[in-house]
C-alpha cells in the first residue's frame, strides 16, 4: 500500500480544492459558466467535523469541473477510496428543455441514467431559455420544470432548481449554494464514515488517516485535520514500537542533520518510503511538520511551540537510540538546528499582546527553553573540538553539560591523516591554557563540564573497536593527559610526528588535542549547515553564536515567570562580557545576579558570583560598590571562603579605607558588625545623670580592625524623632574578631527607655554605618530579609523625682540660748548619695556651734520599714537609731561631706546649734492666758545637698535645696495668778510653770525678783520653801509654786537699784532629754561636762504684776440676740448696753457725758450697716445706761465671732463686762430663697452676668432690709425683681430706689 | 540515583541542601535546585495550570530535562522540598512515597524546640534520616 505513497503525494499536492462536478446535458455550461464560477469560494457553509458536529467554514474554495474533462476522467476506480478525497464533492446536472414529450422521451431516461449512482450526491439544475417576453415558451419551461420536480425530488429533497437565463430569481443563487453545500456536507460524511470504517477495518493501513486529516485540512476544517495528524502520529508511534521489527531508522543522508520539522515538503515522500513502511527519521518530522501547519493556520504558534520542544525532547531520545547508525554527534546537531528553526518560525509567527497573559509568558518560556536547549547543545558540541577552555565553569554549565552524556557512536572519529598540523596547534592551544584564576586569589576546584573525561571516553570507544589496550589510558595518566605536564607533552610531540596516521592512532589511544581534531573534522562531515559549521570555526565565531543563544535564552526568560532563569544566564553573558573587558555591562548583569542570590539567602551560590562582580567594580574603579562586595563577602557564611581568602577581603577594605578616596564612601556593614546592649536589665539613671554604656559590638572581620572612631545612636522609644542622640566614642577601637565590648561615656539624657540605634564609624576615610542589632552573636546570616527585631531598652531614664529626702529629726521644741543638737535625717532614694556635700546655712537667730563637731549616724526608721530597716542587723528593738556607723565630721565653710558608708543608706546628721534670743520670756495671766508667739521660737536652717553619679564637675550635679524650720522654745512657759487675796494684804501667787518641751525638767531653784510696788512677804528671799525642790516636771505638764507678797515699797537699799518694771522670775533647773525626741542637755563644749550633773540651767521670765483693778467705771453687756436664731444674709440688731457704774476719778476729763465706741468685726464674717464708730451720749451721773445698736448681717453660716464693742477712751482695767458676750455665735445658713440662687454655671464669658448677679445679691439684701422697714408689700415686690431678667431689672431696681 | 534533595523555606532561602554525589559538583544542584523554584512559583502563582492538584502538597515533575529529573513538593507552611535524580524512569508513586517519608522527616526535624523556625536545619538526624530515606528511595518499588 505504501506504493500509492508516492502517487499520494502528487494528489496531495495538486489538490488544494473541492471539486464539483458538472454534468452538463444540454451543452449549456459554456454560457452559465461564468455566472457559476462568480459564486466561489463559498462565503459561508456549515460543515459537519469528525463527530458530526456543523462547523461553520468562511470562504470555502471549490472548482467547478466538466464531467468531461480529463481530470476527472482519467481516474481509476481502484484509487477512488484511497484518493477520495479529490472525488467531486457534488454533481450538477445542468439540462434545459422545451418540449414536455422531448423530456419524457429522451431527458428524463437520461438523467435516471446519471443520477443513478447513490455514491454521487447530485442535483438538477433547469435552465429555462426562455425569454420572459415570450408567453408560450415560459408556461412550456414551467411546465417542464414542474414534471421535473415530479420525478426527481423528493419529499425529503429537492434535488431540482430552477435557473432562469434571461432574468435569474433572486433566490436561485442562495437556493444554489444551499444545493451545493449540502450535497459537499453529504459528501464529506459519507466519506467521513468510509474512512472511518476503513481505518477500523484495515488498521494496518496507517496513511488512511492521513486522507482523512487531508481531506479536512482542504474543507478547511483546521481543527479536525490536526486531530487526525495527532492520531497518525500515535498510530504510528504504536505501529514502530509493537512490530519490532528492525526498521530503517534514516537520518543518514546528507542534510539531514538540518530538522526538517517545519517543512513538510522538503524531502518528497518517496523517499521516506522503505520496505512498506516509512522510515521514522523522516515520517516523524513530517507528520510534526504537517501538525505545525496546520497550528499556525490556526494561529497557535504557542502550541507549536510547545508540542515542539517536546517532540525535540523526544525526537531526541529517539535519536540517541539510534545513535550508533547516525553520523557523530547528529544528535546534538539536528536538536541545534531543530531549535533555531522553531524558534524563529513560533517567534515570527507569535504576535505579541494577543494570547492571555500566562500563555504568553509560557511562550516566552518555552522560547527560552528552546533556546537553552540549543544552548546546551551547542556548548557540548564546542566542546568537543577543544573549546572547553573557552567556557564558563559556573554551575549554569555545569550543571547543564556534567550530566549530558557524550555522544555515543559506534566507533569514535579518528584523526584524519592530514591533521597533524591541526593537532599541532590544538595542542599549543592546550598548552596555553591557564587554569582560570579566580579574583582574590580563591581557589576553588573548578566545576565539571563533562560527564567523564573526554580523553577516557572516546578512547574507550575506540578501544571498544580495537585490541583493549585499556591499561594504558585509565587512572592518573589519563589525568596527566588532561593537562599534560612538560614532560609528558614534549613526548607525545615527538610521536605525533614520527608516526602520523590511522594505523597509530588506532593502536594506541589518542590523546586530547587528537580527539579535538578528530571531533572537528567528523562533525565537519555531520555539519551541513554552513551557518552553523562557521560558529565553530573559531573562537570568536563560537563565541557570537554562545552569546546569541544564551542571550536569546536569558530574553525570553525574562518575559516568562521563570525569572532566576533568566538572571542566572544573565550571568553567563556577564562572564563573556568579563572576558572581553566590558566590564560595564558585565558588572551590571552580575549584580543583578548577585541581588538574586542574596535576596533569598543562597549564599553557596552568591559566593561563586560576588567575587566576580567585586572584580568588575574594582577595575571599573567603583569604590562604593567593591566596598560593599567586599564587606559583602566578608559577611557571607564563613565556611563559604577560607581564612587566608577572608582575610584578602578585608585588607582590601582597609588598604581603600586609608587610601585617598575621592568622595568619603558611605558604607554599610551592617551584615559584618553588628552591636547589641549587654544582657540583663537595662541601665538605668535618673534624669539628669551622665552614666557609661556598655555595648557588645561583634565584628564579623576575620582579623582585628582598627575604627578610628565609634560613634551609637540612642533612639528614644516614645518619641521616634526627638531623642536620637549619638554616644561618641573618639578614641581609636581595635575590635577583635568576635565578641567585643566597648565603654561609651553617656551624657545625661531625657527621661525616657532608649534602644540602641544606629552604630557609625570611621575605618581611615571610610564612614560606615550598621544597623543590626544582633543578641550577643555575630550576623546572622540568615536573616537576610528581617532587619527589624524586637529591641531591647537599653537605657532607662527616669522622669525626675525625689532623689534624696532631707527633713528634721524631732519635731518638738528645741531649747533656746542653749546649743542643742540639730538632726537632719537624710534619706537616699534609692539613689546614691556617693561623694555628697551638704552644705548648711542657718539663718537668723541660730548659730553652729563650730568649736563642736558633727555627728553623723546611720538612721533606721521603724515607722517607714523602708529596706534600711530590714537589711540592718544591728536594729535594735525600740529604739529608732541604730548605732551602726557613726562617724564625726567637721564643718569646713559651712559644707560636710557625707562619708562612703551614708551614700545609700538613710543617715542622720546632728548638728550643734544654738539659737539667740535675746528677748526675755515673759509670763501671762492665768486670767488671760497668753502664749508665746511660737513664730518667735522658729528658727530657719537652709540646706543645700549636691549629689549624684558625676564625680567630676563635666556635668551638673543634683542639687537639693530645703530651708527647715527647727523650733526653739523656752523651757517653761509661766503664766501668773493671784490664788488668794489674805486680808493682811498678802497675795499668794501662785506661779505655773508649763513644761514646753518633751523632757523631763527638774527644777532645783526657783526665786522671784519682785517689780517696783511689791515685796516679798515675810521678808523672805523670794525663794519657797527648799523642800520643795528638785521638783521634776514631766512633758506637757504642770507645776505651781506660790510665793507670797504684798503691795508694798521696797526697802532703801532697794531704791538705789533701777526700779524693776517686772518682776523676774529665776529657775534653775536641769533637763534630761533625749536629742532624737526634743529638748536635751546641751551640747557641752567640753567633754568630761557632759557627764556633769551639777550642769544647770536658768530660765528666767518676766512677770508683770498688776495690781488689782477694784474699781471699774463702765460696765458693757451684750444684750440676747433673737431667740429666732441668726441666718446668712438676714438681719439682726446686735446692742450692747453700757451702764455707768460710778464716776470717772481722773481718766476722762473732757466730754463726761460723751463715750467713744467701736464695733470690731471681722468683715469677712459680718456685714456692718450703721455707724461702726463714734460717740454716744452717756450722762455722768452714776447709773445711767444707753443701748448702742447696730444693724449686722451674717455673711457665712456656722459658729463666728460676734462683733465686739469697745471703748478706746476708756482704760481696759476700767471696764467690767457683764454680762460678758459670748465668744461664738451660731448663724445659720440662708432659707431657701430665689433671691441668693446665683447662676454660676453660666458660662464664662459672661462676666456681666456675674457682676449683675453680685449686685442681685446686694439687692436681695436691700430688699431685706426693705422688708424690716416697710413690711410685706416691698418684699413681694422685691422678689419678684429679683426673677426679672437683669436689664429690666436693673431700670426697675432705679426705680425702687428712687421710690425708696 | 537521587543526587540531591533540598528544603527551601517560604521565602525561597534554602534551609537543608544535600548533595549526593561524588565529585565536588554541590554548586551545580544549588543552581538547580534554585532554578526549579521558578517552576514551583509559577505552579502556585497560576493555580489555573496546576488544576486539580490545587490542594495536593505533591506538585510532580518540576524539569522534564534530557539528563535528570526535578521533582517538587509544597508544604502546607509553603516550605518546598526539592529532589534532584538521575534515575530517568522513575514512578511517580515512589517519589510520592519519597516526599511522604521526607516530610515527616522534616517535621520531626523542625518540632525540635531549639530549632528556629526560618532558620537552616543544622540537625544531624535529620541528615542521617534524609540519608537514610534517599538510600531507600526506589527500593520498595523494586523489591
Amino acid at each position: 500500500m505504501a506504493n500509492f505513497l508516492a502517487q499520494f503525494q502528487t494528489i496531495k499536492n495538486s489538490c488544494d480544492h473541492l471539486v464539483i462536478a458538472v454534468e452538463d446535458v444540454s451543452d449549456l455550461w459554456p454560457t452559465i459558466k461564468n455566472g457559476f464560477e462568480e459564486r466561489f469560494p463559498l462565503k459561508r457553509a456549515y460543515l459537519n467535523n469528525k463527530t458530526r458536529n456543523p462547523v461553520p467554514v468562511d470562504n470555502l474554495p471549490a472548482v467547478l469541473i466538466l464531467t468531461t474533462d480529463a481530470r476527472l476522467r482519467s481516474r481509476f476506480p481502484h484509487e477512488q477510496y484511497l484518493f477520495w478525497f479529490r472525488e467531486p464533492y457534488a454533481t450538477i446536472v445542468l439540462i434545459t428543455c422545451e418540449d414536455l414529450d422531448e423530456f419524457k422521451t429522451i431527458l428524463k431516461p437520461r438523467l435516471k441514467l446519471i443520477v443513478q449512482n447513490d455514491e454521487r450526491e447530485w442535483f438538477i439544475v433547469f435552465v429555462s431559455k426562455a425569454h420572459p417576453n415570450n408567453d408560450q415558451a415560459t408556461k412550456m419551461a414551467k411546465k417542464v420544470y414542474a414534471r421535473l420536480e415530479v420525478d426527481f425530488s423528493s419529499k425529503k429533497r429537492e434535488r431540482c432548481c430552477k435557473f432562469d437565463l434571461h432574468r435569474p430569481e433572486a433566490n436561485f443563487w442562495e437556493d444554489l449554494e444551499s444545493k451545493i453545500v449540502e450535497c459537499i456536507r453529504n459528501t464529506l460524511d459519507k466519506r467521513v464514515q468510509f474512512y472511518e470504517d476503513e481505518i477500523r477495518k484495515l488498521s494496518e493501513q496507517r496513511f488512511m488517516p492521513e486522507s482523512l486529516a487531508f481531506m479536512f485540512e482542504m474543507a478547511h476544517l483546521h481543527e479536525d485535520a490536526l486531530c487526525e495528524y495527532d492520531e497518525l502520529e500515535l498510530c504510528y508511534l504504536e505501529t514502530v514500537n509493537i512490530t519490532g521489527k528492525q526498521r530503517d531508522f534514516g537520518g543518514v543522508e546528507h542534510g539531514d542533520d538540518q530538522a526538517t520539522l517545519l517543512n513538510p515538503g522538503k524531502k518528497p515522500l518517496t523517499q521516506i518510503v522503505q520496505d512498506d513502511s516509512f522510515r521514522e527519521f523522516e515520517f516523524r518530522q513530517y507528520v510534526f511538520a504537517c501538525q505545525s501547519r496546520l497550528l499556525f493556520k490556526l494561529n497557535r504558534p504557542f502550541e507549536v511551540a510547545s508540542r515542539g520542544f517536546s517532540f525535540i525532547i523526544s525526537f531526541s531520545k529517539a535519536l540517541t537510540m539510534h545513535e550508533n547508525i547516525l553520523p557523530f554527534s547528529m544528535r546534538e546537531i539536528w536538536v541545534i538546528s531543530a531549535c533555531m528553526d522553531l524558534i524563529d518560525a513560533t517567534a515570527s509567527n507569535y504576535n505579541e499582546g494577543l494570547a492571555p497573559l500566562d500563555i504568553e509568558k509560557e511562550f516566552y518560556r518555552l522560547q527560552g527553553d528552546l533556546y537553552s536547549l540549543c544552548r546546551v547543545k551547542f556548548l557540548r558540541l564546542a566542546y568537543l573540538i577543544g573549546y572547553g577552555t573557552n567556557m564558563e565553569r559556573s554551575p549554569v554549565n555545569s550543571a547543564s553539560l556534567s550530566m549530558l552524556p557524550w555522544p555515543k557512536p559506534a566507533v569514535w572519529p579518528s584523526v584524519p591523516p592530514d591533521a597533524s598540523s591541526k593537532v599541532l596547534a590544538k595542542e599549543k592551544l592546550i598548552l596555553q591554557e591557564t587554569p582560570a584564576i579566580k579574583h582574590f586569589g580563591i581557589q576553588r576546584k573548578p566545576l565539571p563540564l563533562e560527564p567523564s573525561l573526554l580523553l577516557r571516553e572516546a578512547n574507550r570507544r575506540r578501544a571498544s573497536l580495537s585490541a583493549g589496550n585499556m591499561l594504558e589510558i585509565s587512572g592518573s595518566d589519563a589525568m596527566s593527559k588532561m593537562f599534560p605536564s612538560h614532560k609528558a607533552q614534549t613526548n607525545s610531540m615527538t610521536r605525533t610526528n614520527s608516526s602520523p596516521g590511522l594505523d597509530s592512532s588506532i593502536d594506541r589511544p589518542m590523546r586530547l588535542a587528537e580527539i579535538y581534531v578528530a571531533a572537528e573534522y567528523a562533525l565537519h562531515s555531520t555539519i551541513s549547515n554552513p551557518e552553523l559549521w562557521k560558529s565553530f570555526s573559531s573562537v570568536e565565531e563560537f563565541e557570537q553564536k554562545y552569546l546569541e543563544l544564551t542571550k536569546g535564552a536569558a530574553d525570553n526568560y525574562h518575559r516568562s515567570w521563570w525569572k532566576r532563569h533568566g538572571v542566572v544566564l544573565d550571568g553567563e553573558i556577564a562572564a563573556v562580557y568579563f572576558k572581553n573587558g566590558n566590564f560595564d555591562l558585565a558588572a551590571k548583569s552580575y549584580e543583578k545576579v548577585c541581588a538574586l542570590y542574596a535576596g533569598e539567602g543562597w549564599q553557596d551560590l552568591l559566593a561563586e558570583v560576588l567575587p566576580n562582580l567585586a572584580e568588575c567594580q574594582k577595575i571599573l574603579n567603583d569604590q562604593a560598590g567593591y566596598l560593599s562586595s567586599c564587606v559583602r563577602l566578608l559577611s557571607l557564611d564563613k565556611g563559604l571562603f577560607l581564612t587566608k581568602e577572608r582575610q584578602a577581603f578585608q585588607s582590601e577594605v582597609v588598604r581603600l579605607a586609608h587610601s585617598e578616596m575621592k568622595q568619603p564612601v558611605p558604607l554599610d556593614v551592617s551584615s559584618l558588625i553588628t552591636f547589641s546592649g549587654n544582657p540583663g536589665p537595662p541601665i538605668e539613671l535618673c534624669d539628669g545623670d551622665p552614666g557609661t554604656l556598655y555595648v557588645t559590638v561583634w565584628s564579623g572581620f576575620p582579623d582585628d580592625i582598627t575604627l578610628d572612631s565609634l560613634s551609637l545612636t540612642l533612639m528614644a522609644t516614645f518619641q521616634a524623632d526627638e531623642g536620637v542622640k549619638a554616644l561618641r566614642s573618639s578614641t581609636a577601637i581595635v575590635l577583635k574578631p568576635g565578641r567585643n565590648t566597648i565603654t561609651l561615656d553617656l551624657p545625661p539624657q531625657k527621661p525616657g527607655s532608649y534602644v540602641l540605634g544606629v552604630l557609625t564609624g570611621q575605618i581611615g576615610h571610610l564612614s560606615f554605618r550598621s544597623h543590626s542589632f544582633s543578641k550577643g552573636g555575630p550576623a546572622d546570616s540568615d536573616d537576610f530579609m528581617s532587619y527589624e527585631k524586637p529591641t531591647r531598652p537599653i537605657l532607662k531614664v527616669f522622669k525626675s523625682r525625689p532623689l534624696v529626702d532631707l527633713a528634721t529629726a524631732v519635731s518638738s521644741a528645741l531649747l533656746i540660748n542653749e546649743s542643742q543638737w540639730v538632726g537632719i535625717i537624710v534619706r537616699p532614694l534609692n539613689y546614691s548619695l556617693k561623694g555628697a556635700v551638704l552644705h548648711i546655712d542657718t539663718g537668723p537667730g541660730l548659730g553652729i556651734e563650730e568649736s563642736h563637731v558633727i555627728e553623723m549616724e546611720s538612721y533606721a526608721d521603724l515607722t517607714n520599714g523602708s529596706t534600711e530597716t530590714v537589711t540592718n542587723g544591728a536594729l535594735e528593738n525600740g529604739s529608732s537609731t541604730v548605732n551602726k556607723d557613726f562617724e564625726q565630721l567637721t564643718l569646713h565653710d559651712g559644707r560636710i561631706e557625707f562619708p562612703d558608708w551614708a551614700s545609700n543608706m538613710t543617715s542622720i546628721l546632728w548638728i550643734p546649734v544654738r539659737a539667740i534670743s535675746d528677748k526675755l520670756a515673759r509670763g501671762s495671766s492665768s486670767a488671760t492666758p497668753q502664749r508665746t508667739n511660737i513664730v518667735d521660737g522658729m528658727r530657719t536652717v537652709a540646706l543645700k545637698l549636691e549629689f549624684g553619679i558625676s564625680h567630676n564637675q563635666t556635668f551638673e550635679r543634683h542639687v537639693y535645696f530645703l530651708t527647715l524650720a527647727v523650733h526653739f522654745t523656752d523651757p517653761f512657759h509661766v503664766s501668773t495668778r493671784v490664788a488668794d487675796k489674805c486680808h493682811d494684804g498678802t497675795l499668794l501667787l501662785q506661779v505655773i510653770l508649763h513644761s514646753e518641751v518633751k523632757a523631763a525638767l527638774t527644777i532645783h531653784d526657783a526665786w522671784l525678783d519682785l517689780q517696783d510696788g511689791f515685796v516679798h512677804a515675810d521678808r523672805g528671799d523670794g525663794r519657797p520653801t527648799s523642800g520643795f525642790f528638785p521638783l521634776v516636771i514631766s512633758p506637757a505638764s504642770k507645776a505651781g509654786i506660790l510665793f507670797s507678797i504684798r503691795l508694798g515699797k521696797t526697802d532703801a537699799e532697794d531704791a538705789s537699784n533701777v526700779l524693776e518694771s517686772d518682776s523676774i522670775l529665776n529657775v534653775r533647773y536641769g533637763i534630761s532629754g533625749n536629742r532624737s525626741v526634743g529638748a536635751h542637755p546641751p551640747v557641752s563644749t567640753k567633754h568630761s561636762a557632759t557627764e556633769d550633773a551639777k550642769q544647770d540651767l536658768v530660765f528666767q521670765s518676766a512677770l508683770v504684776l498688776q495690781r488689782p483693778v477694784l474699781d471699774p467705771c463702765l460696765a458693757v453687756g451684750f444684750l440676747p440676740l433673737p431667740s429666732s436664731g441668726l441666718r446668712v444674709g438676714q438681719l439682726v440688731t446686735m446692742k450692747w448696753r453700757v451702764e455707768r457704774l460710778k464716776d470717772f476719778e481722773n481718766e476722762v476729763p473732757q466730754h463726761h457725758d460723751e463715750v467713744l465706741y467701736e464695733v470690731y468685726a471681722n468683715t469677712d464674717n459680718w456685714m456692718i450697716a450703721g455707724r461702726k464708730r463714734g460717740h454716744v451720749s452717756l450722762s455722768a451721773k452714776q447709773g445711767s445706761r444707753i443701748e448702742i445698736s447696730i444693724l449686722c448681717v451674717p455673711l457665712v453660716a456656722g459658729y463666728v465671732r460676734p462683733p465686739q464693742l469697745g471703748l478706746p477712751d476708756v482704760v481696759e482695767a476700767n471696764i467690767s463686762c457683764n454680762p460678758p458676750g459670748p465668744h461664738l455665735i451660731c448663724v445659720l445658713p440662708p432659707a431657701l430663697s430665689s433671691s441668693f440662687c446665683i447662676p454660676l454655671m453660666m458660662s464664662a464669658s459672661s462676666s456681666v452676668f456675674l457682676r449683675h448677679s453680685m449686685r442681685l445679691a446686694i439687692l436681695a439684701l436691700l430688699s431685706q432690709t426693705i422688708e424690716m422697714q416697710h413690711g410685706k408689700y416691698w418684699r413681694l415686690i422685691c422678689v419678684k425683681l429679683v426673677r426679672l431678667r437683669f436689664i429690666r431689672f436693673l431700670n426697675q431696681n432705679v426705680s425702687g430706689k428712687q421710690h425708696l | 540515583m537521587i543526587v540531591c534533595v533540598a528544603v527551601v523555606g517560604h521565602q525561597n532561602n534554602p534551609l537543608y541542601i544535600q548533595s549526593f554525589t561524588d565529585a565536588d559538583d554541590a554548586l551545580k544542584l544549588h543552581h538547580i535546585v534554585h532554578c526549579s523554584l521558578d517552576v514551583v512559583d509559577e505552579r502556585v502563582n497560576n493555580p489555573k495550570k496546576s488544576g486539580p492538584t490545587l490542594n495536593e502538597t505533591f506538585l510532580g515533575l518540576l524539569y522534564p530535562t534530557e539528563n535528570y529529573k526535578v521533582y517538587g513538593y509544597l508544604t502546607n507552611t509553603k516550605v518546598k522540598f526539592i529532589l534532584v535524580t538521575t534515575d530517568l524512569d522513575v514512578r511517580d508513586a515512589d517519589v510520592r512515597n519519597f516526599f511522604r517519608r521526607f516530610h515527616a522527616a522534616y517535621v520531626d526535624a523542625v518540632s525540635n524546640p531549639f530549632h528556629v523556625p526560618g532558620k537552616k536545619i543544622t540537625s544531624k538526624t535529620f541528615a542521617e534520616t534524609v540519608s537514610t530515606i534517599v538510600k531507600s528511595f526506589g527500593l520498595s518499588s523494586a523489591g
